[in-house]
């Protein structure tokens, strides 16, 4: 990446912390507690409710959040629109796969429609008119490292101002998958939704500026790829102020943060991370720099580096 | 300026092979009938690879069983692309797929024996998220870095080729491997039943009979290098991806608008990015399922575009069936060879022009035109619309 500096102007998560419409929530932020539930905002602010009726939980997190995003920005229209989710609409999938293994005769298709993964970056641009470039990446947990990607790619190719995020939603046989597969999480299996605006443009809404963002699957070192991203940005270890990692903290790094305890574990955990640098950043003038390394899979690497905008 | 191509690969209903692919095209043989692989679905027939899950592990080399279908014909086709070529220290080589369904012909065994409580293997669903059946391409050919999964229902195919021309024209790769891969499952059939567009007829895109589409299945995938890659490697490119866009629509959930909106765009970025004119097209490599909806406003799209100089097109779905994911990449392979051979393929059971456009596709195979230029169209639910451009190499 490394031409023009992009930039976060607007951010909003949906999550199972106190995190939507809530500017600042970082500096307050504890673990997810034992007692969580997904924390829903007034979806009927946003969504019109014949369709709010008929949308999963990805679907509701993800536009409203969208929407949120877009005011927040004092934007009309994106130029486009990129999602990065990891394993999709889970809820319709199941319903529908349940109804075509149970039910005979004509099926409602109603969760079938709604099954695709790229069911959300539909509904987003639908819900605001958007007739730009729309795509979405699911590459499990490099999801969304993947969707910012191509947004930066965008940017680079001419575009102003992009909305990008990622969704997952948790479903109840999740918990028993990864029971009978012995998946170790660490943390407890949560939903979330993280929305920005990524632009070219330094405007008074600028929240943080995205330096660099790095994926590698099949991952052989990665403290060696760590170090040559940080080197790419001109960067040590040492120069890092927080880093916020899923998998191992980063050694020689002022301070070291696992995300996960924070947004509990789904595939794009990590968009929730930068929202909570790009918050971070703004909140507390102390931190210049935050590193996002992202292991949650250890043979998938995502690195995002987040800096300060100096005033 | 474009991007090159120096490998295909495909497997489809018609063929396990790029060649076998274009025999059968050329033939006017479609591979579409009853299914024998694939178990009690509803469908009376579909456009399957004729061949086995153990015939596609042992022809590839694959030992475990806990193998996606999707990732057996994604295996295939790449395989075929990417051909002698070596990995590579100093080229930096991605791969990336298109799949709109993952590894659902594997989580729905396990879900018929959940449901039923009939010791479901909870193994089986490893193999289900997109990302893995692309994880497990890589893995079998040794490509690490740059690995992402696109899934944007039945344009994804064509926009893993459109995202992997952008990553060499910005640097980020020298060569990609693209491409798209779906295999047929219960999960997919009904749901097209569901939406009353699964025709139990042989389909007929752009008939005015036409009632809806059969699904298929298969791969394709292409290599595309860029120049710093091809000084590397010596490959000599067969074709060229010049132009490509993406546009939403913003009408329906599924539905494409009346106006062909979203069509019309990616049809005229496509080309104005080719940096061609209209009249260059050569042919156009229509998505044309069969379906009601997607035909007629595809056809309007084609008007908006060209006017009353719509060049020769055709909808190649009636041989191989509606891959969905694996659509825009399998065409994208006919395409090449559209240009390589010079042929326009027959649009198979076409007899009627639709009543309120009155477009006719070439109807029979035409081998006496030079094909320099193809367009080809792939749209999907989500109101996902995509165009590629591709040229003969100079």
């Amino acid at each position: 990446m490394n031409k023009t500096a992009l930039y976060i102007t607007a951010a909003s998560t949906v999550s199972h912390q106190p995190t939507f419409g809530n500017a600042g929530f970082s500096a307050a932020l504890g673990p997810v507690g034992a007692d969580h539930a997904l924390i829903s905002p007034d979806y009927k602010a946003y969504i019109e409710a014949g369709l709010l009726r008929r949308m999963s939980k990805i679907l509701r997190m993800s536009v409203a959040c969208s929407k949120e995003c877009i005011a927040q920005a004092g934007i009309g229209q994106p130029d486009a629109i990129v999602v990065g989710t990891g394993l999709g609409c889970l809820q319709d999938t199941e319903k529908f796969l349940n109804t075509s293994l149970t039910v005979e005769g004509l099926l409602p298709p109603t969760s079938f429609i709604q099954s695709t993964h790229n069911t959300m970056a539909g509904q987003i641009s639908l819900s605001i008119g958007n007739h730009g470039y729309n795509m979405t990446h699911t590459q499990n947990t490099l999801s969304f490292e993947h969707a910012l990607l191509d947004a930066s790619l965008l940017l680079h190719e001419g575009d102003r101002n992009v909305l990008v995020g990622a969704a997952d939603e948790h479903i109840d046989i999740l918990d028993d998958i990864t029971g009978q597969l012995a998946f170790e999480t660490g943390a407890a299996l949560t939903s979330g939704a993280s929305f920005f605006i990524l632009s070219s443009e330094n405007t008074a809404y600028t929240m943080a500026e995205l330096a660099d963002v790095h994926v590698v699957g099949g991952v052989a070192g990665i403290q060696e790829e760590t170090d040559a991203f940080l080197g790419r940005n001109g960067l040590a270890t040492k120069d890092v102020d927080l880093v916020l990692f899923a998998g191992n903290p980063v050694d020689g790094a002022l301070k070291n943060v696992p995300y996960l305890a924070l947004s509990g574990v789904y595939a794009t955990a990590s968009a929730f991370a930068l929202h909570y640098a790009a918050d971070l950043l703004q909140a507390d003038r102390g931190v210049r720099n935050v590193l996002i390394c992202n292991a949650l899979r250890e043979s998938n690497l995502g690195l995002t580096l987040l800096r300060t905008v100096e005033a | 300026m474009g991007v090159s191509i120096t490998g295909i690969g495909v497997v489809s209903a018609i063929g396990m092979s790029v060649e076998e692919n274009l025999r059968s095209l050329r033939e006017s043989k479609s591979g579409i009938g009853p299914l024998h692989y694939l178990q009690g679905t509803k469908a009376s027939r579909a456009g399957e690879v004729k061949a086995s899950n153990d015939d596609l592990r042992r022809a590839l080399g694959v030992s475990t069983e806990y193998v996606s279908r999707t990732s057996l014909l994604g295996l295939q086709a790449a395989r075929e692309a990417w051909g002698d070529n070596k990995r590579s220290g100093v080229i930096r080589t991605g791969l990336i797929s298109a799949t709109s369904v993952g590894g659902m012909d594997r989580s729905e065994v396990f879900y018929k024996d959940y449901l039923s409580q009939n010791k479901p293997d909870y193994q089986l669903l490893t193999t289900h998220d997109s990302g893995s059946t692309t994880e497990r391409i890589a893995r079998e050919l040794g490509i690490t870095g740059y690995i992402n999964t696109l899934s944007t229902a039945c344009s994804s195919g064509a926009n893993a080729i459109m995202l992997g021309a952008r990553l060499i024209l910005q640097g980020t790769l020298d060569r990609v491997l693209v491409g798209g891969t779906d295999a047929l499952s219960g999960f997919t059939i009904d749901g097209f039943r569901s939406l009353m567009i699964y025709d139990e007829q042989w389909c007929r895109p752009f008939d005015e009979s036409r009632a809806g589409l059969n699904l298929g299945e298969g791969a394709g995938f292409l290599l595309l290098e860029g120049e710093k890659s091809l000084e590397l490697t010596g490959n000599v490119p067969v074709c060229q991806v010049s132009g490509w866009a993406n546009a939403a629509d913003a009408y329906h959930q599924t539905a494409s608008s009346p106006d062909g909106k979203g069509a019309t765009l990616a049809i005229e970025n496509a080309i104005r990015r080719a940096g061609i004119g209209l009249g260059d097209i050569s042919y156009v490599n229509a998505h044309g399922t069969g379906t009601k909806n997607n035909d007629h406003s595809e056809s309007v799209a084609l008007k908006n575009v060209f006017g009353d100089h719509i060049p020769p097109f055709s909808s190649t779905k009636a041989f191989t069936g509606h891959t969905l994911a694996a659509a825009g990449a399998i065409e994208a392979v006919f395409s090449v060879l559209a240009i390589q051979q010079n042929l326009i393929y027959p649009n198979l059971n076409y007899q009627t022009p639709i009543a309120e456009t009155g477009l006719a596709p070439v109807a029979q195979l035409n081998t006496a035109v030079p094909v320099n230029a193809v367009l080809s169209n792939s749209f999907g639910f989500g109101g996902n619309n995509s165009s590629l451009v591709f040229t003969r190499y100079e």
